[in-house]
């Protein structure tokens, strides 16, 4: 196992870690609105998301004076095959479709 | 949030209304897709069925029908875990035919928003998890 994807074990292996994520997912947020859900310093928090984002399961960006942290939904390695896969089942799908559709336009001449 | 969008297009030497039908109707798309539970209405929500057993393989909402032109369905399969994709079909008419747009949007937020509703589920094994969920998608469904 590589280290990037260790790390993302790691960041989930934490309760609070998984319910930051939970917030996430829902809309991205600043540093003060994840810690107002969260009976702990700021600080802590912020080490929480420090973790998340060596884990490649958040990403941040500044905003003004505000860092704005969002759900990185592709560190979870799944979302890549999913891609795969979903190519690969529309070339499946259209390709019966366009034959269903010839056989039947064919009957009709 | 933007996700990766999966985009097809084909060409098919038939009429969009011929085309919509094959999108829409019961008997239609079982013979490209899989059977269908009903018709397909706007607002209503719809399901494509295994032909052997009648589990449900593929379901979502039709959240738009704009006959003969445009068709947007959200979009689930069981191992996404209830997490919904959107696929948007555009038909539209060209010289002897119909071209046929397919956008499948979301699918990188649902794959996240699966994996992690799998793993908030449970507290450990995070390893074995990953390599279920790799098998499950890769045995899916039946072709």
């Amino acid at each position: 196992m590589n280290l990037g994807s260790q790390q993302t074990f790691r960041a989930l292996a934490d309760p609070t870690r998984r319910q930051i994520l939970m917030f996430l997912k829902k809309d991205s947020m600043t540093l003060g609105e994840i810690a107002g859900h969260f009976d702990m310093t700021r600080a802590a928090v912020k080490k929480h998301l420090v973790m998340l984002e060596e884990g490649l399961l958040i990403t941040s960006r500044a905003e003004g004076r505000e860092r704005i942290h969002e759900l990185q939904p592709a560190g979870l390695k799944s979302a890549i095959e999913w891609l795969g896969y979903f190519d690969q089942f529309w070339d499946e799908r259209l390709a019966s479709f366009k034959t269903a559709i010839e056989s039947e336009t064919g009957e009709q001449e | 949030m933007t996700g990766t969008t999966i985009v097809k297009t084909v060409f098919f030497a038939a009429p969009p209304e011929t085309v919509w039908a094959f999108l829409t109707q019961k008997s239609k798309l079982e013979k490209w897709f899989h059977p269908a539970s009903s018709d397909l209405v706007q607002g209503e929500d719809y399901a494509l069925l295994d032909r052997d057993n009648g589990e449900k393989l593929c379901w979502g909402t039709v959240l738009e029908m704009d006959p003969v032109s445009r068709l947007v369905w959200s979009f689930t399969v069981k191992p996404l875990n209830g997490a919904m994709t959107k696929v948007i079909w555009e038909l539209e008419e060209t010289a002897g035919g119909t071209r046929l747009s397919l956008s499948h949007e979301g699918v990188e937020v649902a794959a996240g928003e699966a994996a992690l509703s799998l793993l908030t589920a449970l507290d450990r094994g995070w390893d074995e998890h990953f390599g279920k969920l790799r098998e499950t998608i890769k045995a899916l469904i039946p072709a």
